[in-house]
């Protein structure tokens, strides 16, 4: 049989960078079964065995306080492991010890593999590895998980343990709570035999909602229910304090006593760097400030970065439409056949593909904030600003990965605690613009405002999120009236991340951008093309042929607005289907390259149209994946057609101030 | 001398004393380290918006209404 090994730790201690290293690429991403949480599992090869690895959730405890620890704690419980890994962070080697002892209150097979001690070694912390594995009877390794070493190391010991299973020791809390927990665990085995006795003891005492959950129905709950009870009243009543603090209090305390054994400490309370660069990320007036020019250098970058490379691939589409034409026209194929390969397939794919370098960048800097740690200090001054619109810092987060993709971004939102903070949150994501719009923004910036592209996409996305907040303000005032959420949230230290897990990451998430390129955006062009062509006999994508009759029905809606030529309208429309597409439209139905795509668009648009166009794409109705996320996410088709209809209606009104705003102004 | 969170100064190291918000919270913030009688520093409190704290080694954002939530001892 396979061995199973979980991989548990604090959130932000290494945790995703030793799963990658352990796994390569030999990975599978998917969702906790009924939960919307992701789920990491992988296979590691020792020495020609198999091993399955799953990525447990990063959580801080295993109490029943989020989905995650639920998730984590019941993979251990019901999948049986063989071994639990748990990952820590040297320089906080206290709080990571709080999970640990939880896991060992669990009854598992734990290894210790303990992260960044070079790290912790400069701010002074001395960890004895001998002591601590003797003290806590769990085999510990020392590792740097970004430079794998002393991979090979754990890999041995990982190899050792799953050979020879060892529970830990318990340990004891202390007299008083060790004798009322084994009380309990005796009455425990009388009346529901438990797997785990112990710890459903000490989760019973708790008040555990989830393990009162699961076994309330058994015969001989209600039983010990009320012995339970008096224990836990017993408990309350010699300690003067509640329980969850009773028994978080001598988790602590065991720890302490630990800690005072095995690390010492030379204080070196010197300013750090990372302490330098909080003063200023977290300040009261430079921290906005300081988080908009992030912001601005990201798309900067973005584009003019990704600019030299955008060619390349540009030059490679025109070559290879060149060269299906000439080859497929040699092989005396069918006129149409021509037609479908070099104007559909390789024109309308390729017009969305050449977008591939700017679309990477962009994930690469979201990953950096996101790696480094810098999101967290985002997410800290955006609080007073989001407090305005009932959110808190917290829910800023999403927002910014919203700048990547929608649907991974709103996915996010399931670590905002409360429903009602997930619900506002989700209805304004859609305004944070995506990815899959930046092609059309750079598209149509650098024909229509040449000169100030950057600053042009830059303002675009800005108006993104001005949307957003004056929606969640409106939204809070009328939909959502009441109190806001508790916000407590950890900053992590500041991290240089390895180029490797940036590049890693970045790939993760951009690869989809690229499998929607060769299948729906693929299909959807395909359609178009025949859409195009028929009736048959008719001028290809003329205003005759069906497309252009679907387009001018629409047209008049969008006259108002600047671009009521039909060829927009339908780039509109099957934009839905994925942003991108609007694109990929404008390629199918112009039959150029990129390069002609904007000459022939400047002929459609004036600057203020396109400008007006730009605003319209930013906001109108998400794409059909993120409608789908939406559903999923809010549970309710009610807010889903509430987003459907909003956006649409926003999307409308701000490109007409726009339009006829600019008009009134002078602007052509 | 007891006084809430919320009004402990940049800089100063205090004691739990009391933390009075629902279960659910007390659970995470033990996790994170803060619970009655631990000992935690004030990194940083302008007056408005959230604070932040130094729990055990890590930094952690709180928000005012839940500062105001925690008694500390000076």
């Amino acid at each position: 049989m396979k061995k199973k090994i979980a991989l548990a730790g604090n959130p932000n201690v290494g945790k995703s960078t030793l799963f990658n290293t352990l796994t390569g690429t030999r990975q599978h991403v998917g969702n906790w079964p009924g939960k919307t949480v992701e789920k990491k599992s992988g296979r590691i090869d020792y020495k020609g065995k198999k091993i399955d690895l799953v990525d447990l959730p990063g959580t801080y405890s295993l109490t029943a306080y989020s989905e995650e620890e639920i998730i984590a704690r019941n993979y251990i419980v019901e999948n049986e492991p063989d071994l639990v890994v748990q990952i820590l962070d040297a320089t906080n080697l206290e709080r990571n010890l709080y999970l640990t002892t939880q896991l060992i209150e669990l009854g598992c097979n734990v290894i210790l593999a303990v992260n960044f001690v070079k790290e912790a070694k400069k701010k002074g912390i001395i960890i004895d590895k001998k002591k601590l594995s003797e003290l806590l009877d769990v085999p510990v390794v020392m590792i740097e998980a970004n430079e794998m070493e002393n991979i090979v190391d754990l890999m041995h010991m990982v190899n050792k343990r799953l050979k020879n299973k060892k529970i830990p020791r318990k340990i004891s809390y202390g007299k008083e709570i060790d004798e009322h927990v084994c009380d309990v665990r005796e009455k425990i085995c009388e009346y529901i035999p438990a797997e785990n006795p112990d710890w459903t003891a000490i989760k019973l005492l708790e008040n555990d909602d989830e393990v009162i959950r699961q076994n309330k129905n058994r015969k001989g709950f209600m039983e010990l229910w009320d012995f339970v009870s008096k224990q836990r009243m017993h408990l309350e009543k010699v300690f003067g304090e509640d329980i969850i603090t009773i028994i978080a209090k001598a988790r602590y305390g065991f720890i302490e006593g630990l800690t005072n054994e095995v690390i010492s400490k030379q204080e070196k309370e010197a300013k750090t760097l990372s302490e330098k660069i909080d003063y200023l990320a977290t300040h009261k007036y430079f921290g906005i400030p300081l988080f908009l020019l992030f912001m601005f250098i990201t798309f900067y970058v973005s584009f003019f970065l990704a600019a030299p490379l955008t060619d390349g691939f540009e030059f490679i589409v025109g070559f290879l439409q060149e060269q299906a034409s000439f080859l497929l026209n040699s092989l005396n194929a069918s006129s149409w056949i021509v037609s479908l390969v070099s104007e559909a397939v390789i024109g309308g794919v390729g017009s969305v593909l050449v977008f591939v370098p700017n679309i990477f960048v962009l994930f690469f800097f979201i990953s950096f904030m996101e790696d480094s740690g810098y999101m967290a200090r985002a997410a800290y001054v955006m609080d007073r600003l989001m407090h305005k619109i009932g959110l808190h810092g917290k829910s800023f987060i999403p927002m910014i990965l919203g700048f990547g993709c929608n649907v991974p971004a709103i996915m996010a939102t399931r670590s905002l605690d409360s429903k009602k903070d997930r619900i506002l949150t989700i209805l304004i994501n859609p305004f944070m613009s995506c990815s899959a719009r930046l092609p059309v923004y750079v598209l149509f910036a650098g024909a229509f405002f040449p000169k100030s592209q950057a600053v042009v996409i830059f303002l675009i996305y800005l108006l993104g999120i001005a949307v957003a907040v004056i929606s969640g303000f409106v939204f809070h005032k009328i939909l959502f009236k009441g109190i806001s959420t508790p916000l407590v949230m950890e900053l992590p230290p500041y991290r240089m991340p390895t180029l490797t897990g940036l590049l890693i990451h970045m790939w993760e998430r951009g690869k989809s951008f690229i499998r929607k390129a060769g299948t729906i955006i693929f299909l959807i062009v395909v359609v178009i093309w025949f859409l195009a062509n028929i009736p048959y006999g008719v001028e290809y994508a003329s205003r005759q042929s069906l497309i252009g009759w679907i387009g001018d029905m629409i047209s008049p809606v969008f006259e108002p607005l600047g671009f009521g030529n039909w060829q927009s309208s339908v780039a509109l429309i099957f934009g839905v289907v994925a942003k991108e597409v609007v694109i990929g439209t404008f390629g199918t139905v112009f039959d150029v390259g990129e390069q002609g795509l904007s000459a022939v668009l400047q002929n459609m648009f004036t600057p203020l149209s396109a400008a007006a166009f730009m605003v319209f794409v930013l906001l109108y109705i998400p794409c059909i994946s993120t409608i789908a996320t939406i559903k999923k996410e809010t549970g309710s088709w009610r807010w889903t057609f509430f987003v459907l209809g909003y956006t649409t209606i926003v999307a409308w009104l701000f490109s007409f101030i726009v339009y006829q705003g600019g008009l009134l102004l002078g602007f052509v | 001398m007891k006084i809430p969170l919320s009004e402990v100064k940049k800089g100063e190291t205090v004691k739990v004393n009391c933390v009075s918000c629902g279960f659910g919270l007390i659970k995470r913030l033990s996790s994170l380290g803060l619970y009655n009688g631990s000992d935690i520093k004030v990194i940083k409190n302008d007056s408005r918006g959230p604070l932040i704290l130094k729990v055990l080694n890590s930094k952690i954002a709180i928000g005012r209404g839940q500062a105001r939530k925690i008694i500390v001892e000076k």
